[in-house]
């Protein structure tokens, strides 16, 4: 086997130079920078470039700096899980994250479950529990379907023991594991009520049944074992002399697999798949070929790659991924197959930007993040020549290049092994996201067809509801709160257990905004939270979703939360801006809105202030509810 | 160079990136003991590196019984021979 990570760059030739670099700056107790170091830890490394790495970071993580997401990571099995600690570092710097991890005392399970100590002795970010079936199994007699039933109870009262311990105890999530297969015994084995096969089956339907219902977040071990293949995936040496649950070698890719997840819970997780065409979506080059000459289809087994390419693209966009094109063609021939091909499952209407031209990748791809106002770190982008792919990793480090090879039938593979578009349980406002950041597109070309501003907005027919922190809106809430970082005050993150306290604390206002015009439901698209006291409010939180930037969504908001605090008989509104590396973008927001300076503090953040008696209402070009 | 000496230089490697701390000696006599980061945890890492790098595949009894990276490397030599 070549590598656990074909999706990612292979070694350069100065690839050990440029991490003596980064370990230098490191070594003087500096963070080095955050692209560069990203980008050595992404690349397809072998056992001893993967042990550099894994020593890098755990230095990065006695650093103090920007740029890096820290997730302080427990780990509890009923196994040894120590061999994970180390990738878990390694795997984490690939994906922009510095993970530390805390393991628990060996087979703490039970105690962190169902006792009222915490083995772990601090608040966490995440609680991982590998958990093999000793930890779950009941007394399963085969054939015995209610002794079945029973076990697999008593595996979703742990499951469930460890999610509230977790959250109670550390303040944050758990994620559990699936089991993975076992090796076959019988053709009979899921036939069979008892069997360990059909146990670990049932078990993984029920964490995913959990997960759904947002009762815990799941790593699917099950899934990465069977792609690794089981005999693999299990060592029985390492087991039987040290109790390893899984082939020790593979720890790396496991930890990577982790690691992916924990980039969809900090939204770190790329949002927008960026396309080349020629030979990436068909067979052939559309300007010499043209449309009778690309290949693409049932015509030949490449275009029948091609095609399967297009239907997972189609899936992805499915799950609120959204889609663009970069290519070096002229813009009506570029469209062309698009328009007129019948094979191309891909339509115009898919892609929400179409970026054909003749100049260099880098700026068309900087265009498209523009146009759909993301980083460049949400932007991922695949591209079957090997020359393209190198300049835009050179010039855009931050943008995810898969190395998605040159032959179509493995596109699919590279694209989702990368599992950078790894995602929680979806709800709707994701599914909406793609066709959302469609007519954002093509609100942009209205726009600019428009003119007048204010008229532009109200031919928009945009409504605004307000309400409260509930029940129904907290998944989203968390969300937006954890990977909102550009429209982003001060971004503070919460976890779900910290919202739901929140909701029901009198000394707190929590509102999520949500907003629809006739284009799209963008869904919640703001989150604000207001800290009450006294005869001053705070405001701790205001982000916004970057799907719907100069509607004057912030302006009518503020007019709304001024009328409250009037109604309440407040004297005046403090508001902090916490700069941080993405969110520039709202460093005038405060002096936008009629705030006045108050400070700047000692760590860079600026404090406002608005005496309400001042406040000078803003234009509104909405329908506004609130529900409060 | 014979075998011995070949293997162990590559080994050698190998522990000096894993136990990055220890600057002594390497030898066919070198244990654990001698290794302050080289303790049961990290020695199964050990094995698996080894492996990944000689391309061998120790059995059960055979990762409980070395003596020393010189008894490791006489399996290591056998393996290659079969």
């Amino acid at each position: 086997m070549n590598t656990f990570f074909p999706w990612r760059p292979p070694l350069e030739e100065n690839w050990a130079a440029r991490v003596a670099e980064l370990e230098a700056i490191a070594a003087g107790g500096e963070m080095p920078d955050y692209a560069a170091t990203r980008s050595v830890a992404n690349h397809q490394l072998g056992p001893r470039q993967q042990l550099r790495i894994e020593r890098l970071a755990k230095r990065l993580g006695t650093i103090k700096g920007n740029g890096f997401t820290r997730i302080e990571l427990g780990l509890l099995g009923n196994r040894t899980l120590s061999y994970l600690c180390d990738p878990l570092g390694a795997a984490g710097l690939a994906r922009g994250l510095l993970v530390s991890v805390h393991e628990a005392p060996y087979d703490r399970v039970a105690g962190f479950a169902f006792s009222a100590k915490n083995c772990f002795e601090r608040g966490l970010d995440a609680v991982l529990a590998v958990l093999d079936e000793s930890a779950l199994q009941g007394e399963r007699p085969l054939l015995d379907r209610a002794a079945e039933d029973e076990a697999v109870h008593e595996a979703e009262r742990i499951a469930s023991a460890i999610a509230e311990a977790a959250r109670s105890k550390t303040g944050c999530p758990a994620i559990i594991a699936t089991l993975p297969p076992c090796i076959q015994m019988t053709s009979a084995d899921i036939a069979t009520p008892g069997s360990i096969a059909r146990f670990r089956l049932r078990v993984n339907m029920m964490l995913g049944e959990g997960a759904a219902e947002g009762r815990w977040l799941m790593w699917d071990q099950a899934a990465l074992a069977s792609r690794i293949g089981i005999e693999r995936w299990f060592d029985p040496i390492a087991y039987h002399s040290a109790k390893v649950p899984f082939n020790v070698e593979l720890c790396p890719l496991a930890a990577d697999n982790i690691a992916s997840l924990l980039a969809a819970i900090t939204g770190k997780s790329a949002r927008a798949l960026v396309l080349d065409l020629d030979n990436t979506l068909w067979g052939g080059v559309i300007g010499d070929d043209g449309l009778a000459g690309i290949r693409i289809g049932q015509n030949s087994a490449e275009g029948e790659a091609f095609v399967a390419f297009q239907d997972f693209v189609l899936r992805l966009r499915e799950r609120g991924v959204v889609l663009a094109v970069c290519s070096k063609n002229t813009d009506a021939v570029a469209r062309e197959p698009f328009r007129r091909h019948p094979d191309m499952l891909l339509k115009e209407e898919h892609i929400a930007v179409f970026q054909a031209n003749w100049d260099d990748k880098a700026t068309n791809i900087r265009a498209i993040a523009e146009k759909l106002g993301l980083g460049l770190e949400s932007l991922a982008y695949v591209d079957d020549n090997p020359a393209e792919r190198e300049r835009v990793r050179r010039e855009l480090p931050l943008v995810s290049t898969i190395e998605v090879g040159e032959d179509p039938s493995f596109f699919t593979d590279r694209v989702a092994g990368s599992g950078l578009f790894d995602h929680l349980p979806l709800n709707s406002d994701d599914l909406a996201r793609a066709s959302s950041y469609g007519a954002r597109a093509t609100v942009a070309e209205i726009r600019a067809r428009v003119g007048n501003y204010e008229e532009y907005l109200k031919s928009l027919e945009m409504r605004m509801t307000i309400s409260p922190f509930d029940e129904v809106g907290r998944p989203r809430i968390v969300q937006l709160i954890n990977k909102s970082n550009q429209f982003n005050l001060t971004t503070r993150r919460y976890n779900d257990e910290d919202v739901r306290r929140m909701q029901g604390d009198p000394n707190f206002i929590g509102w999520q905004i949500r907003l629809d015009d006739k284009f799209a439901q963008h869904g919640t698209i703001g989150v604000v939270i207001v800290r009450k006291k006294g005869s001053e409010w705070e405001i701790d939180t205001w982000l916004q979703s970057c799907r719907v930037l100069e509607r004057g969504v912030e302006q009518s908001l503020m007019n709304s939360l001024i009328e409250q605090a009037v109604s309440a008989g407040v004297v005046s509104i403090r508001g902090r801006y916490i700069p941080t590396e993405r969110n520039a973008m709202v460093s005038d927001f405060y002096q936008r809105l009629g705030f006045d300076l108050a400070g700047t503090n000692g760590n860079g953040s600026v404090d406002f202030i608005c005496a309400i008696s001042q406040y000078e209402p803003h234009p509104v070009s909405m329908n506004i509810t609130l529900c409060v | 160079m014979s075998d011995h000496q070949l293997y162990l230089s590559q080994i050698a490697e190998v522990i000096r990136e894993l136990f990055d701390e220890y600057d002594g000696p390497i030898t066919l006599e070198t244990t654990a003991r001698d290794v302050p980061q080289w303790d049961s945890l990290s020695n199964v890492r050990l094995m698996v590196l080894i492996e990944q790098e000689l391309a061998v595949r120790f059995s059960t009894a055979e990762v409980q019984g070395f003596k020393n990276l010189g008894s490791l490397i006489d399996a290591v030599v056998k393996r290659k021979q079969n």
